[in-house]
């Protein structure tokens, strides 16, 4: 058998060190109870105010979405796990001893999204399900509920732990362009959060448009059940994003590879 | 073995390496002596291809770094020691290294233990002292029982006993007929640990050979004690040497050996109580080369007046 370093052997390293180290189990960690007790927490005030809410309101209410309201938060969680995978190599500059170790750097990138995606993917669709799930408990009997069994709310469901998966990467990505992790941190919010609101300062007619194309709003439009009025469809939103990400991933890729470590 | 071919390297207005064109042999313990900030690190970074060169290349049996198809097994480094995530353990930190290169799993318990930190394997490396930090980075440095290995600095923050261990670990390297190449800003270390030395300064290449190829081009000086001293220094002055009253009765005289002194001092008449030639130490020559470029020469202490 041959000892030439391979995606494989390389992967195998990379998910040694994701699970060796205590911020990823920290960020894991962060990221499921924030996911789940936010989502009971929402879940209980929709149950209590339930007969209190307008009739229009009832009428557009989703308990897919609802269910799923913890990864408004969650996202953040993710975006650091994500981060924190290559900035922390910079931090120590570990990422000297990983390079000399694995001097391809494209294949250095691709074991790291191999282990990142997988284990947030996974960790994610459990969590999503779970926090589901949970959701229709506290619902049944007051607050109309629904099941796993409809194919578009099993896709609501699944897609939500995609989107945070491409939430990851993107702050893995952004990581690879900043190396250092409150920078790399400080933009990630800044393109979740400060971003939409600079959208408010458009024009209205604009507003609208630019409003759907934050992943926050394609997040939204990849977990809900019905096609929203003013959102793109599941699989348009899911490839904007993911578009989004390959973007960044990109050009983090290439400052790797022509940068000095 | 370990070819430095023209290499030179410019981080924006800097030439931090300039032209660089040297072999390392294997068998011997090469050393790589230079003040701090002459380049040694980055030459070190270029052959592991962290850093792009500006010109040149450096080759490994013939080979780019980023050509090798087993890095680990062709070279090992230990270029920081404390390049290692702070949170992660000795031994995690040493599986992660050895699952990428394909290197078996009981390699890190064996070279753990060579260095003797078997017994700290399982604690974060962030707690580790400068010592025991080297200690794992000559230990991943191992792990792939590679022909080439790089160390820089590897003695500081070494104590007195891991200092001779490290030693007699490099000379044992090279009896195998390994390339060891060895940088250090401390002559002395150099003096007693490396057969071959480059000497380089300010990035440039400024000399090479052996410590006593070194040390014997340069003229030494020679102490003398005299009964006239001041009879003794003009006449020496006149023969264009130089002359330091060094204490008490001793003058050092550079530029003249021993047998021009005694027959100058025989001449006029001055009775000489001593006569002792110095020869040049490593450390005297390496100030001599590399006087010129240092990059923060200490200047001259003045005191404060007081007004």
């Amino acid at each position: 058998m041959s000892n030439e370093t391979t995606l494989m052997s390389v992967a195998t390293s990379e998910w040694i060190k994701f699970r060796t180290v205590r911020s990823t189990i920290m960020g894991v960690l962060t990221f499921v109870v924030l996911t789940i007790g936010l989502s009971v927490l929402f879940a209980w005030a929709v149950r209590g105010h339930w007969h209190d809410m307008s009739f229009s309101e009832k009428l557009t209410f989703d308990p897919t979405s609802t269910s799923l309201g913890g990864t408004q938060l969650a996202q953040f969680a993710v975006g650091v796990i994500g981060s924190l995978f290559i900035t922390s190599e910079y931090a120590s500059g570990a990422i000297r001893t990983t390079l000399a170790a694995v001097p391809n750097r494209a294949r250095l990138v691709l074991a790291k999204l191999l282990v990142l995606a997988a284990s947030i993917l996974v960790v994610g669709e459990l969590v999503c399900v779970t926090t589901f799930l949970i959701g229709m408990r506290i619902f049944s009997g007051v607050v109309p509920t629904t099941s796993l069994s409809s194919s578009p709310v099993l896709r609501a469901v699944l897609m939500a732990g995609v989107y945070l998966t491409l939430l990851t990467l993107l702050g893995f990505a952004l990581g690879l362009i900043l190396r250092h992790s409150a920078a790399t941190i400080s933009v990630y919010t800044v393109l979740l959060l400060v971003v939409p609101i600079i959208g408010l300062f458009l024009p209205q007619n604009w507003q609208n448009d630019f409003q759907r194309y934050e992943p926050l709003s394609l997040g939204g439009s990849m977990m809900s059940v019905q096609p929203q009025s003013n959102g793109f469809g599941v699989w348009s939103a899911f490839a904007i994003l993911a578009l989004y990400v390959a973007v960044v991933l990109a050009v983090g890729a290439t400052m790797l590879q022509r940068r000095d470590a | 073995m370990l070819k430095i071919d023209h290499l030179s390297k410019k981080y924006s207005n800097t030439l931090a390496v300039d032209d660089l064109n040297f072999d390392v042999n294997p068998g011997v313990v090469t050393g790589f002596l230079g003040p701090n900030g002459s380049g040694k690190s980055t030459t070190m970074r270029i052959i592991l291809g962290l850093d792009h060169p500006t010109k040149g290349r450096a080759t490994i049996n013939g080979l780019d770094y980023h050509d090798l198809k087993e890095p680990l097994r062709e070279v090992g480094a230990l270029l920081d020691a404390k390049a290692v995530h702070p949170g992660r353990t000795a031994r995690n930190h040493l599986r992660a290294l050895a699952a990428s290169n394909k290197i078996k799993r009981s390699r890190v318990d064996d070279v753990l233990d060579f260095v003797g930190i078997s017994s700290v394997a399982n604690k974060k490396v962030g707690g580790f002292s400068l010592g025991m930090s080297q200690r794992l980075g000559i230990a991943g440095a191992l792990l792939g029982d590679p022909g080439v290995l790089l160390f820089d600095e590897p003695v500081n923050g070494l104590d007195p006993e891991g200092i001779r261990w490290i030693r007699d670990f490099f000379r044992s390297l090279a009896n195998e007929g390994r390339t060891v190449f060895v940088s250090s800003h401390l002559m002395s270390e150099m003096a007693v640990t490396a057969d071959q030395i480059i000497v380089i300064g300010r990035g440039r290449f400024i000399t090479q050979g052996s410590v006593d190829d070194l040390t014997a081009n340069a003229t030494g000086t020679v102490i003398v004690r005299s009964s006239d001293n001041a009879q003794l220094t003009s006449a020496i002055l006149t023969l264009k040497g130089t002359v330091q009253l060094v204490h008490d009765n001793d003058l050092t005289v550079s530029g003249l050996t021993s047998d021009q002194i005694g027959r100058a001092a025989f001449e006029a008449g001055i009775t000489v109580l001593e006569l002792t030639p110095q020869r040049a130490s490593l450390e005297d020559v390496f100030i001599d080369l590399t006087a010129e470029s240092v990059e923060f020469g200490g200047g001259k202490i003045e005191m404060p007046h007081h007004e």
